[in-house]
């Protein structure tokens, strides 16, 4: 094996504190990007299921503008383009990354979960009514209950999404997260091949774990009349799309 | 607008969208192609085939983009093979591999929507494998894919400024010169900030390419499913 003959492995093993580090940045700045994509989400895509008036349109062009422009750019837009005068707000590089993910995320979500919604009968909603809930109490405990989980294979490929976007957020705003420790090291060391090789390595087994993980939980929380009535067919058609 | 605004533009015009173009147009081209044929081929019943092709998707796939154009323009070259790259080829070989992960996926879902009685039928009717692949099965496949395949367009297009990272002069990267241009003292630039401005434009910029194509992809999921 030619390729491999001239990596230094051990150089990998003696620097497994900055991966790590870089890890956990990574893992920090998600998780508060998927639970506050969730979050946006789930109001948004209510107030757009629901056609609440203003609130939806706001919603429906912020999905757009969002779903219609590279991430990358909205980051330097924010993060640059908001530290100049006349606004001077000098973000920390930690809260602009995580306000990026849930503001990128939270677009996404919010269709997932207005499609949820969407899907759920009208007479689910008005036999809530009819037993003489509000609306709040109608959308809490019967429209998301179920609505959410119909968004539940959409809702989790954007939290993957949001993960892998952080990224691309590190090296674009010098973030010390996974891969821009990753970069930091190599630009000192020169052992790009053993760095990026390792770095792959470790994306590719934290989301192929989660996904796996995540499956599992989707599989536990799916309806089970979902589960009858889609065929396999459709519904492998509907996951790779 | 202003007196600065000028060069600007004609630098990120001039230098900028070139590279996006041919970065854009490459990696859309490539990823169609290669994705249509290893997702047909994804549906034939053979291990060692399936789990290879399996395999590349689910690795590019699960790789975060910008790690794979770290791997291609900066560890490739290191290895014993040497291979160097100008960094936009580069950046178009990951966006390709990116890509074709994804139209592979879509495609084998599209094959398989296909009713088994449509290859019977054509089996019936005298075609091979390839014939009936290619005369029945993918015409009709091919209407369940191309919403999917233009919002791949747009996400190609998109992400081509993330090869503002590894260096390519396209638009983003074009813009962040101009922006620090501008923020240098005389005589090279004027101690101004138009960081919001410039960066602003490139939004705009991506939106008006974007959102006709998205709502052209919209249409087509109504119309062809």
């Amino acid at each position: 094996m030619s390729l491999i003959a001239s990596f230094e492995w051990s150089f990998i093993w003696e620097n497994r504190g900055v991966f790590l580090d870089g890890l956990w940045e990574t893992l920090k700045v998600s998780a508060i990007g998927v639970v506050g994509a969730f979050g946006v989400g789930v109001v948004l895509g209510a107030a757009r299921a629901h056609r609440v008036p203003v609130v939806s349109q706001l919603a429906a062009v912020y999905v757009e503008v969002i779903r219609n422009t590279p991430i990358l750019v909205q980051v330097f837009f924010v993060y640059f383009g908001l530290s100049e005068p006349p606004f001077n707000i000098r973000l920390p590089a930690f809260t602009a990354a995580w306000l990026m993910l849930v503001i990128w995320g939270g677009a996404f979500s919010t269709e997932n979960f207005r499609a949820g919604f969407e899907a759920v009968p009208y007479r689910y909603r008005e036999a809530g009514r009819a037993l003489g809930f509000g609306r709040l109490t109608t959308f809490l405990n019967v429209t998301l209950p179920i609505g959410g989980r119909i968004a539940l294979p959409s809702s989790i490929n954007t939290s993957i999404s949001v993960l892998k976007n952080s990224a691309l957020i590190g090296p674009a705003i010098s973030l010390p997260e996974l891969t821009y420790q990753a970069y930091s090291l190599e630009s000192v060391s020169f052992r790009a091949t053993e760095i990026y090789f390792t770095l792959a390595l470790i994306y590719l087994a934290v989301v192929w774990v989660l996904s796996g993980l995540i499956r599992a939980l989707e599989a536990r929380l799916a309806l089970p009349e979902a589960r009858r009535v889609r065929t396999r067919r459709q519904q492998r058609f509907q996951e790779a799309v | 607008m202003p007196d600065w605004a000028g060069p600007v533009v004609r630098y990120i015009i001039e230098t900028g969208l070139p590279f996006t173009l041919k970065i854009a147009g490459a990696s859309v081209v490539g990823s169609a192609v290669i994705g249509i044929v290893l997702g047909t081929l994804l549906t034939i019943r053979f291990l060692p085939l399936r789990s290879l092709i399996r395999l590349y998707i689910e690795v590019w796939r699960g790789l975060p983009l910008i790690v794979t154009l770290f791997l291609i323009v900066y560890a490739l070259p290191q290895t014993t093979f040497h291979l160097t790259f100008q960094p936009w080829v580069g950046a178009a070989i990951g966006l390709t591999l990116w890509g074709s992960a994804q139209v592979a996926e879509a495609t084998r879902g599209a094959v398989e929507s296909i009713p088994r009685e449509q290859h019977e039928a054509a089996s019936a009717l005298g075609f091979g494998w390839l014939g009936r692949h290619v005369f029945i099965v993918l015409p009709q496949a091919g209407r369940r894919l191309l919403p999917p395949l233009v919002s791949l367009l747009v996400n190609v297009i998109q992400n081509t400024t993330l090869a503002s990272l590894v260096g390519v002069t396209e638009i983003l990267f074009a813009a962040k010169q101009q922006v620090e241009r501008l923020a240098a003292p005389p005589p090279a630039g004027l101690l101004q900030q138009h960081g919001f401005a410039i960066y602003g434009a490139v939004l705009v910029f991506f939106f008006v390419i974007s959102f006709p194509l998205t709502r052209l992809a919209a249409y087509l999921e109504r119309r062809l499913v």
